[in-house]
């Protein structure tokens, strides 16, 4: 690791001014000489390994701003702190009560101790796990742009089917962001030219030409609030998980799901696909094909296909379109029989 | 009532608590990176990152400008050590800092030594190198790689074994099977990380590092640095789990001890996750061929296994598990044959039941094909030819209670409501299937010294160079003399662990309990027979007592008649304040050099398939519930049930412990446990615990173990088979039966997972 | 042996000017540069070694540290307590779990300095001063919870973490959110039996 200059800001506005300006504009965050750290988990992990290499770490864990560790509910949102950890807003009875899914997809993602470190904001910024990324002696287009991409040849059963590009098929595999890009979540942001919101389905970039570039967020920018709008019809709402093993593993394939329903029929339906793409993954498609029918096997197998059209395997991982399409299928039946 | 404690059956010992279970919950267990070092300074790998061709040039320019570093040891600074040595003790005969040739990605191109852990770190990614790099062979079907034939290349298989004509037996059947398997390259990853620390004090040198082998390691470690063994201490207390990866002593230990050597402090390497892939050892990729043939009956009357195995260039490591399957069970005619394959890796070397875990995979999955296609039940398929003698030889089993398992756990897991139907079970959305497989392993033994002191206050100490690495050794042998002695648990204490102690063979192959039981037991009669003639003699507290039974019992000796007298008594007539009694072992079948042998680190193992009179094997047999979405396929093991039959248990709790492990193992290596390669540059993708899977705690449910009684004297003096690999053996090809059994599709390649299961 | 810790929110002028005492468990910061022998002068580098105060098992230290120091390699080599053990060093394991404010986190995935001020809780801080094992300690030993022990400091601190989060409910319950601790040995199904007869101990008490 290089050794790297670290200091704590007290407050949001002190930690974006000590932000590099010439980073701001120049780098993407992932690249930027100074970089924010909260829980750690990733970056730490990411310095270890010669990933990331900043030269100077702000600690926002000091922060003392108190909305940025509060859980605030109101009637129709839900609005997460940047600094809150993923095993409390998991804990939180009204999350739960309120939005099985936002809850769920915090349960379900890494590990008792990782989900008490780790911070949610930072928690949807993590990078991809894939291990060409993860080992600095492979080429990658993602860590050292233009290197090319060894993956794509390479052993690619855990990389994306959605979302790739020439350059980078490297999934995405958080949990939480599933949920909230399906409850169409909205991020606020603080950085040098002032505060600005982003919905959360323009957070992530695709891979493109420039998978080095992850997020629409400049190097001086902080995510300093999640805001989820709720409907009555969030209680029906899931987020189920495939894995290899039971528990502490990152997702193969994972859908979530939340249907408002009249009766049998699909009112609206919120999908998002883990595990399977590039980045949080809004299965649209899918949604159109439910709206207005009976929510049955057969509708739920057209809205998997719909999904999954466009999906372009390799050759460890085609298993991930029919185990997409399997696992939306079963997280709608399911869904649609949660008692709520 | 706790389970993790079963109440003793006939031959089995009790319960006791782990010696060394409080030193463990409370973190005082150190384990070798623990040892406190003064003035220790950090050392950290630097590895190639191709894994086939010639270093032109190391540059350490940048590496050596990082302040805080000391010193890096690449080529050229190992010239005047010995080049490692395959074998037993040797983990591969690749000397990575004497030879510029790339034999293996990951290969150690030098040692960087600094103030601090950071510094060390830092300065090893620095380090680059220039490679004149060649296209490798990863594996099977790989350009360049060498095939041959394992018996004759190979000192580790001296045969293939076969029996009758099994050409005209095969071609004859009337039910027959053709199939092959495989299972995947495997790493230990057991938790502790691999580290060296070495210090030296004038000329004598210290290592502590985690090892199964002490003894074996202070010879080949004298040897490669070219001092005398007297000078060299190999202490390993605990070891935070082996697995066999800690056998054979690799590489870095002499260069760790020569860089400590040139900054004149101790040096302490804690090799990462990532690295120790490619610098320890590793089970390495087999693949199998089976046939079996049989009459309508179901007897088989011909087996036939051919097995392939991924070795290094230069080693010719080979597990060779034909030796076992061949005399599984009563077949008629048998023909094996493996062959090696290298190519431009590491040289594997011995993991969990290392020739059983794949070969009797491969069988077992193949004896449920065969009673597929026969339409017989497993368990009957197996009673049926279940063996008077076994085939090859035509000795005996010097046990064997195979039988007696399948139907006692059988019976706890309710086979008997297993239909037999392909998917005709079901729970709600989950396919619910069935498996059973046969576990086996050899029973061996090896020489083994002890050394045991009981003080007139009637504290005991035991000491062993042998090693814990888990398996509960340390509290068995201090069991052993505590029952032998009439001590209570409390006043015992076992040293292990130290090149100092009297030596022990390698904890490897199951022989710990057994050699090191025996070579106790031997120390604590020489004890005994020192007091009871004290106790008997004229001036004694049992004078006229000669011709009783003497025993020990609460610090007491009793005689038959019911007399007894204090220990202390004894003591006292003695005029002595301890007892100290050292004592060798050697199993039956030893060689007259076999105690020499002993003490210069090479254990000559007896039982197995190499005794004269008998076979000797332990048995078990495991039942397996998988459910399987039907809808996502995710494969789940609710339920295991084994019953195991070992001839003595010392401890039904830590044998328990032992055998539940291994079984969870099993469902790993039917699951989870596989290292990706790349096949196009031979290199390892998933160097690490996030993406090599293991069951982590939500993967187990219930687990029962069953300790079938059995007395078997005729393998050693304790009784005692070993049980530490037993348990994983047969577990994955029960997964797999069960896994047929609820979708029909027979999965022969492991891992079994979602992919194998999904269209 | 103990020393006053300076509340959170360490300053630059803190990080250039205090003083170090090293804590008498120690032995090893006597090789290491001291961060007092830095100029008061100059702008920080990022080679500077940080000052940082903690409470580890309610005693206070204060240490001067490379900030790529992780927590874990602080609590190992420069204080001396090995019970936390590193089994990975890249948060895959949980060999490493220690509490710190009193929930349970990975050690080797917090830079030390991260921790100014907070209140560390490693397995040498479990049992009573009289010896006295702690309950999830006592239920591992009677469980038969581990077998090499490697992992079982983070276990037992994990286990520790679990129940008080409320996460010890049923066998299903601890399964999960015990997952994040591997153990090669595979001693699960007693981790969870003895997590059991710990979790109704500490209800009792």
């Amino acid at each position: 690791m290089r050794p790297f200059l670290y200091e704590r800001p007290t407050s949001v506005s002190a930690a974006i001014a000590m932000a590099s300006r010439l980073d701001a504009r120049n780098v993407a965050p992932t690249q930027a000489k100074t970089q924010f750290i909260a829980g750690g988990t990733n970056l730490a992990d990411y310095m270890k390994l010669g990933v990331a290499q900043p030269e100077r770490l702000l600690d926002l864990n000091e922060l003392t701003e108190p909305a940025l560790r509060q859980i605030k509910t109101d009637d129709d949102t839900i609005r997460f702190g940047a600094l809150v950890r993923m095993g409390e807003a998991a804990d939180n009875n009204d999350v739960r009560r309120r939005c099985p899914l936002l809850a769920d997809s915090l349960k379900f993602a890494a590990s008792g101790q990782l989900r008490n470190m780790a911070s949610l904001a930072g928690n949807v910024l993590q990078r991809t796990r894939c291990e060409y990324f993860r080992e600095t002696s492979w080429p990658c287009n993602k860590r050292e742009p233009g290197s090319g991409c060894a993956a794509m040849q390479g052993v690619n059963r855990q990389h994306a089917v959605l979302g790739t590009s020439d350059a980078c098929i490297a999934t995405y595999h958080g949990d939480f962001a599933q949920a909230l890009i399906a409850l169409d979540a909205v991020v606020e942001v603080e950085g040098q030219r002032g505060p600005r919101k982003i919905p959360f389905a323009s957070l992530h970039r695709l891979p493109g030409d420039t998978p080095n570039i992850e997020t629409d967020l400049a190097a001086d920018e902080v995510i300093v609030a999640i805001e989820v709008p709720l409907d009555p019809w969030s209680r029906r709402s899931r987020y189920l998980k495939i894995r290899d093993r039971e528990s502490y593993a990152f997702a193969l394939a994972s859908a979530a799901v939340a249907l408002e329903m009249d009766g049998n029929t699909v009112r609206q339906a919120r999908i998002a696909l883990g595990g399977v793409a590039t980045v949080p993954w809004r299965a649209r498609a899918a949604e159109d094909a439910l709206r207005g029918n009976v929510l049955d096997d057969k509708i739920a197998a057209a809205a998997a296909e719909a999904a999954f059209a466009d999906a372009r395997p390799r050759e460890h991982n085609a298993f991930k379109i029919p185990l997409g399409k399997r696992t939306l299928v079963r997280a709608l039946l399911e869904t649609r029989d949660m008692k709520v | 009532m706790n389970q993790a404690a079963p109440v003793p059956k006939e031959n089995q010992g009790e319960p006791v608590v782990r010696i060394d279970g409080r030193l463990k919950v409370t973190g005082q267990a150190s384990y070798p990176a623990d040892i406190a070092t003064a003035n220790v300074a950090y050392g950290v790998l630097a590895t190639s990152s191709i894994a086939r061709g010639k270093v032109s040039k190391v540059h350490t320019e940048e590496a050596r400008a990082v302040p805080g570093v000391l010193d890096i040891v690449t080529y050229g600074d190992m010239d005047e050590t010995d080049t490692p040595k395959f074998g037993n003790t040797g983990a591969s005969s690749i000397g990575p800092l004497h030879d510029k040739t790339i034999f293996h990605e990951g290969q150690i191109i030098a040692l960087v030594v600094a103030e601090t852990f950071e510094a060390a770190e830092e300065a090893s990614m620095l380090i680059r190198a220039d490679y004149e790099d060649e296209p490798p062979s990863a594996s099977f079907d790989s350009k360049g790689v060498k095939v041959e034939p394992a018996a004759g290349k190979s000192p580790m298989l001296q045969e293939d074994v076969k029996a009758g004509d099994f050409d005209a037996a095969y071609a004859s059947a009337a039910v027959k099977i053709d199939q092959k398997y495989s299972t995947p390259t495997q790493h230990h990853n057991p938790i502790e990380l691999f580290s060296t620390t070495a210090m030296w004090q004038g000329h004598q040198l210290t290592i502590h590092e985690p090892s199964q082998n002490v003894t074996g390691w202070k010879i080949e470690l004298a040897r490669q640095l070219k001092i005398d063994p007297a000078n060299v201490r190999i202490v390993s207390p605990y070891v935070g789990g082996a697995f066999g990866s800690k056998g054979p002593m690799t590489a870095r230990t002499a260069i760790v001890a020569v860089a400590a050597r040139r900054v004149g402090r101790p040096v302490r390497c804690v090799v990462s996750r990532m690295q120790a892939f490619n610098t320890q050892t590793y089970r390495a990729e087999t693949r199998h061929r089976i046939r079996i043939g049989a009459g309508k009956d179901g007897r088989i009357t011909a087996f036939g296994h051919e097995g392939w195995e991924v070795t290094s260039r230069p080693d010719p490591y080979v597990v060779g598990g034909t030796s076992a399957t061949g005399r599984m069970y009563n077949y008629g005619s048998v023909l094996t044959h493996v062959s090696i394959v290298h190519a431009d890796r590491n040289t594997p070397g011995y993991m969990r039941s290392p020739p059983e875990t794949p070969y009797v995979y491969a069988l077992e999955n193949a004896m449920d094909e065969m009673a597929v296609a026969l339409g017989m039940d497993p368990v009957e398929f197996r009673r049926i030819n279940e063996p008077e003698k076994e085939p090859i030889g035509g000795k005996p089993f010097s046990s064997r209670s195979l039988v007696k398992c399948y139907d006692q756990a059988a019976e706890a897991f309710g086979w008997s409501k297993r239909d037999a139907a392909v998917g005709s079970m079901r729970d709600g959305d989950w396919l619910v299937g069935m498996g059973c497989a046969t576990a086996i392993y050899p029973t061996a033994s090896a020489p083994c010294a002890a050394r045991v002191r009981l003080t007139s206050d009637g504290q005991v100490r035991v000491q062993c160079g042998s090693h814990e690495i888990g398996t509960g050794v340390r509290t068995v042998a201090g069991q052993m003399a505590a029952e032998r002695l009439g001590i209570g648990m409390d006043k015992v204490s076992v040293e292990m662990g130290d090149s100092a102690l009297p030596p022990a063979p390698v904890s490897g192959g199951s022989i710990s309990t057994a050699s090191v039981c025996s070579a106790v037991l031997k120390a604590c009669d020489a004890v005994r027979a020192k007091l009871f003639a004290a106790a008997v003699a004229r001036d004694g507290p049992l004078a006229g007592s000669g011709n009783a039974k003497l025993d020990m019992e609460q610090e007491k000796i009793v005689a038959s008649g019911g007399k007894s007298a204090k220990l202390s008594d004894v003591f006292k007539v003695m005029q002595v304040g301890a007892i100290e009694e050292y004592a060798e072992f050697a199993p039956k079948g030893s060689t007259p050099e076999a105690l020499k042998k002993l003490y210069a680190g090479q254990a000559e193992f007896h039982g197995g398939d190499q005794d004269k009179d008998s076979v000797k094997y332990a048995f078990g047999a495991e039942f397996v519930e998988v459910r399987i979405n039907s809808y996502t396929r995710e494969i789940r093991v609710p339920r295991i049930v084994g019953a195991f039959a070992a001839g003595r248990i010392m401890n039904t709790r830590t044998a328990r412990s032992q055998l539940m492990g291994g079984m969870i193992w099993g469902i790993g290596q039917a699951l989870h446990e596989a290292t990706e390669i790349d096949r196009r540059n031979a290199r390892y993708v998933n160097r690490d615990l996030q993406d090599y899977l293991v069951p982590v705690n939500a993967d187990i449910k219930q687990v029962d173990v069953i300790l079938v009684p059995e007395v078997d004297l005729d393998v050693n003096p304790a009784g005692v088979k070993g049980l530490g690999e037993l348990g994983n053996v047969g577990t994955a090809a029960a997964v797999a039966s069960a896994v047929y059994h609820a979708t029909g599709k027979r999965i022969r390649d492991l891992p079994i997972r979602i992919d194998n299961l999904i269209s | 042996m103990s020393n006053s810790t300076s509340p959170s929110g360490l300053s630059r002028r803190t990080f250039m000017t205090g003083s170090v005492t090293a804590a008498a468990a120690m032995p090893l910061m006597a090789t290491s540069p001291k961060a007092a022998e830095l100029s008061p002068a100059r702008a920080a580098e990022p080679r500077d070694l940080s000052t940082i105060s903690l409470r580890i098992n309610k005693q206070a230290y204060t240490l001067a540290l490379d900030n790529r120091t992780s927590l874990l390699d602080a609590l190992r080599d420069h204080v001396g307590l090995t019970g936390t053990k590193k089994g990975c060093d890249h948060g895959q394991c949980g060999a490493c779990t220690v509490l710190v404010d009193g929930k349970r986190v990975l050690s080797c995935l917090s830079f030390a300095v991260m921790n100014q001020g907070r209140e560390i809780t490693t397995v040498e801080g479990l049992a009573s001063a009289d010896g006295e094992l702690h309950p999830v300690q006592q239920a591992f030993v009677d469980h038969d919870a581990f077998q090499c022990g490697y992992c079982t400091p983070g276990q037992i601190v994990s286990a520790i973490g679990c129940i008080d989060e409320g996460h010890a409910g049923s066998e299903d319950d601890i399964r999960e959110y015990m997952s994040g601790n591997l153990c090669r040995c595979a001693a699960y199904p007693n981790i969870v039996a003895a997590i059991i007869q710990a979790r109704d101990e500490i209800r009792r008490a």
